[in-house]
């Protein structure tokens, strides 16, 4: 090969190395970026009149006499929406029979459109699911109903080959000649002094429990039952990895053994997260009957176990850190080996095993496979501490699965969905980038 | 103060030997050092216990059908009566999803690690390393609800468009390449200068015009390429190759870095580029331990469950036609997590205990896979110790 060709190769190859890591850089921020932005949506958004009833309404919280005020303003206009309403039901039975059908079936879709928008409309019943009593609560929601409301979308099947499309239809054009042909225009132009939009914080997103599966409110018992089940794990495994560790780099000889230990430390680390779950279910409740069925024992006992190989590979890289000559000038003056580990080589090697447990800490939150059969319930109220030794609690990884792909209106509630990663996401970076400092300030430290 | 003096007497009396003493401190000492072992020992009876209790419960199933079924049928339907258990669309599904993400997390894991320990200076290195770090911690849900509801409406409206970009994107630096290095090659054995500069110009000229031909021609037939659903195999092997790509990094950088500089000084010494070093002394040297990298990457990716059971669409069908990675698919751990929920109503049912079978499954490939991993990281380590 001829010189250039080899530089060229030689450049190339850099490039694909440098490429590698920028796509993974990449990729992070696009994993991260939507989190992040759609997430704090969760809690800064623009709220309209119908979140501020409900705040009142389910929460007790806000101020009694402006909401009286706004919801008089907002009434005024709803009120010839309600108008014409009536106006036409009187004029669709003064119709012909067949005229008749054809625009009941039509209005039959106007009144639910609008409900969704507004939330009941007078005269309606009471609704029994709290999603029901109010309208969109959130003004992004508001114009994506409104526009539901103003179009009927339909379904281009006209192409067999490809896939059908959809495309809209306004549905003023069907009530043209009709005293309801007005409302459409009226609707989508006062639709802001109905629902009074306004710049709102909602911090209830984080310390609120939920209403009505996750429709208003916040996610506080999910974010205390990660709390516990995080904590929990790390009560029983941080003090066995520790302990582990000294033996392991301390009192350990080589042989055939030790060396089956360590190999059990690793396949522990290899074992893949839902084969825990299936242990726990199968040892934890089924066999050692720690509580009726799951609990937060059992998911605590269940995640402590998983993260125990790292906990354990941490603690030893910490304490081989600690320099030769601490322990040799601790034994030299005449202190015994159990009192060396005690008082030189623990002290001087916290810092390091504490990163290790702080990034199990962050993993045990962020599992989910290990708590659905041992912990994780999809609904609930947050559970005191008392009940951790018999009832399930929801968690924050478990609840965006469960959200996300088996409620019933996944696609309704996208933004708790959001907030939820995000509280999540942040939760667990946040404990990795802390061990991160820690780690390099221990670094700087032990370079004097 | 109490205890100061406390500790005061004893380290006097420490020297101060009596019989009784000595065989006090050597009985606690034991004592304490056999505490130690029990606790150290708790690993291993874990792992025991885990084979043990997943074993137990996966038996009867075996005992039930036995192993013709679950191994050579396809027909997954647990809930029937009486249910047929034949896991080899399972198992498939979850080769599929694990082989895809290789495919993509391997190169570019290898490429990032030899990156990461030749090529960047430390001062950009102490900002790569975090990133990494970033990407194995964020939870796999995370990811799972990435892919759900990011990654899935994007494939499935704009899949086509996407697959030509990335195409394009991937393969043309490597056909450029690729033309220049032939294109080299072939003519090197000429040995007049002049007439081997036009014979490289020509094959420049042709080869380049066949790449580019070659670029259009896919680019255009992958445009028309209509995804039926954003939740497919596709989606899930590029999420999970992000996932397995930080153990992948990190095990084969320590692998690089295990490799002497003696050897790469050497190599630069013989008047070799960097990439050549690389490529022909340090990765041959480090091979073993690259390889328990990838083992170990391709087990998180074969383990990692909420990422495809959110996100791969839970059919249990094989695709169509076999390598169809835009279709549906089910892997063994979302068929465990899946179905466990309705399966645990009836303990002891094959429903049931279909599902520890499984659980069985990963488990041996995961511990064969460790097993295998550790002893090839171990020889390579007395291989380049023993240079």
């Amino acid at each position: 090969m001829n010189i250039g060709t080899r530089k060229i190769l030689d450049r190339s190859f850099t490039a694909l190395g440098i490429g590698s890591i920028v796509v993974m850089a990449i990729a992070l921020l696009i994993v991260l970026v939507p989190i992040i932005t759609n997430g704090i949506g969760a809690v800064f958004f623009t709220g309209t009149v119908e979140h501020r009833k409900m705040l009142i309404n389910e929460f007790k919280r806000g101020d009694t006499d402006k909401l009286a005020e706004e919801i008089a303003s907002s009434d005024r206009y709803r009120s010839t929406v309600y108008k014409m309403l009536t106006g036409f039901e009187a004029e669709l039975d003064r119709m012909p029979p067949e005229k008749k059908a054809e625009y009941k079936e039509k209005y039959s879709q106007v009144k639910p459109a609008l409900q969704a928008l507004l939330g009941p409309l007078p005269g309606d019943p009471e609704p029994m699911l709290t999603r029901f009593k109010y309208g969109q609560t959130r003004w992004e929601k508001a114009e994506e109903k409104l526009h539901d409301f103003l179009y009927e979308s339909k379904w281009d099947n006209s192409n067999p080959n490809v896939m059908s499309k959809e495309y809209f239809v306004s549905r003023a054009l069907g009530f043209e000649g009709t005293t309801l042909a007005q409302l459409f225009p009226y609707v989508k132009e006062n639709i802001d002094h109905m629902l009074l939009p306004e710049f709102t914080v909602y911090w209830g997103f984080i310390t609120d429990s939920s209403v009505d599966s996750h429709f208003f409110g916040g996610i506080w018992p999910e974010i205390q039952g990660t709390f516990f089940l995080a904590v929990g794990a790390m009560l029983f495994a941080f003090p066995l990895g520790v302990i582990a560790a000294v033996y392991f780099t301390e009192y350990a000889k080589p042989g055939f053994f030790n060396s089956m230990l360590r190999s059990a430390n690793s396949t522990l680390a290899g074992v893949p997260s839902i084969v825990f779950g299936m242990f726990g279910l199968a040892f934890f409740i089924n066999t050692l009957k720690v509580s009726e069925s799951k609990s937060v024992i059992a998911g605590a006992l269940t995640l402590a176990i998983m993260i125990l190989p790292t906990i354990i590979r941490a603690a030893e890289e910490a304490i081989l850190a600690v320099p030769k000559t601490y322990r040799e000038a601790s034994l030299s003056l005449g202190s015994t080996k159990w009192n060396t580990i005690a008082t030189v080589i623990l002290p001087a090697a916290l810092p390091g095993i504490l990163t290790g447990g702080v990034i199990s800490l962050g993993r045990a939150a962020g599992e989910t496979a290990p708590i659905i059969f041992t912990a994780a319930v999809s609904v609930g109220s947050a559970i005191g501490l008392a009940d951790v030794f018999s009832s399930p609690t929801p968690a924050l990884s478990w609840n965006i699965y469960n959200l996300a792909s088996e409620h019933e209106a996944a696609s309704q509630i996208r933004h708790v969905q959001y907030g939820m990663v995000l509280a999540l996401v942040s939760i667990v970076l946040l404990l990795n980038l802390s061990a991160i400092v820690l780690r390099a300030r221990i670094s700087k430290k032990l370079k004097g | 103060m109490a205890d100061d003096s406390v500790g005061g007497n004893n380290r006097t009396n420490a020297f101060v030997i009596s019989a009784r003493k000595r065989a006090i401190q050597k009985v606690s000492k034991t004592m304490g050092e056999g505490m130690l072992l029990a606790v150290a020992s708790f690993v291993a009876i874990v792992v025991l216990f885990i084979f043990y209790f997943v074993a137990r419960d996966a038996v009867p199933f075996f005992q039930l059908r036995g192993f013709s079924e679950f191994f050579t049928s396809s027909n997954w339907y647990p809930a029937d009566q009486p249910g047929q258990f034949g896991a080899l669309a399972i198992i498939y599904g979850s080769l599929m999803v694990t082989l895809g993400s290789a495919m993509i997390a391997v190169p570019m894991g290898v490429a990032a690690a030899i990156c990461l320990s030749d090529i960047l200076p430390f001062s950009i290195r102490q900002y790569a390393k975090p990133v990494i770090e970033m990407l194995a911690a964020i939870p796999s849900v995370a990811f799972g609800f990435f892919a759900l509801v990011v990654l899935a409406p994007l494939l499935q409206n704009n899949g086509g468009p996407m697959l030509m970009w990335a195409w394009w994107i991937l393969v043309s630096p490597f056909l450029v390449l690729g033309v220049l290095v032939v294109s080299d090659l072939l003519t090197n054995s000429i040995k007049d200068p002049q007439r081997r500069r036009q014979l490289y110009a020509f094959l420049l000229t042709v080869l380049g015009l066949i790449a580019v031909f070659l670029l259009y021609k896919v680019g255009t037939l992958l445009y028309g390429i209509q995804i039926l659903t954003g939740t497919n195999a596709l989606n899930v092997s590029i999420i999970l190759s992000f996932m397995a790509l930080p153990t992948i990094v990190s095990v084969s950088e320590d692998a690089l870095q295990a490799v002497g500089r003696d050897i790469r000084e050497g190599s630069y010494a013989l008047g070799a580029t960097r990439a050549e070093t690389i490529i022909k002394t340090i990765l041959p040297a480090a091979s073993s331990g690259i390889l328990a990298a990838v083992i170990l990457g391709i087990m998180r990716a074969l383990g990692e469950t909420m990422v495809v059971w959110m996100a791969s669409g839970n059919s249990s069908h094989s695709p169509e036609p076999w390598f169809n990675y835009l279709e549906a698919i089910r892997t063994l751990t979302a068929t465990i997590a899946g179905d466990m929920g309705e399966a645990d109503q009836v303990t002891g049912s094959a429903r049931y205990h279909v599902l520890f079978a499984m659980g069985l499954l990963l488990l041996v490939i995961s511990f064969i896979s460790n097993l295998v991993s550790e002893r090839i990281v171990v020889r390579q380590r007395k291989i380049l110790s023993g240079q």
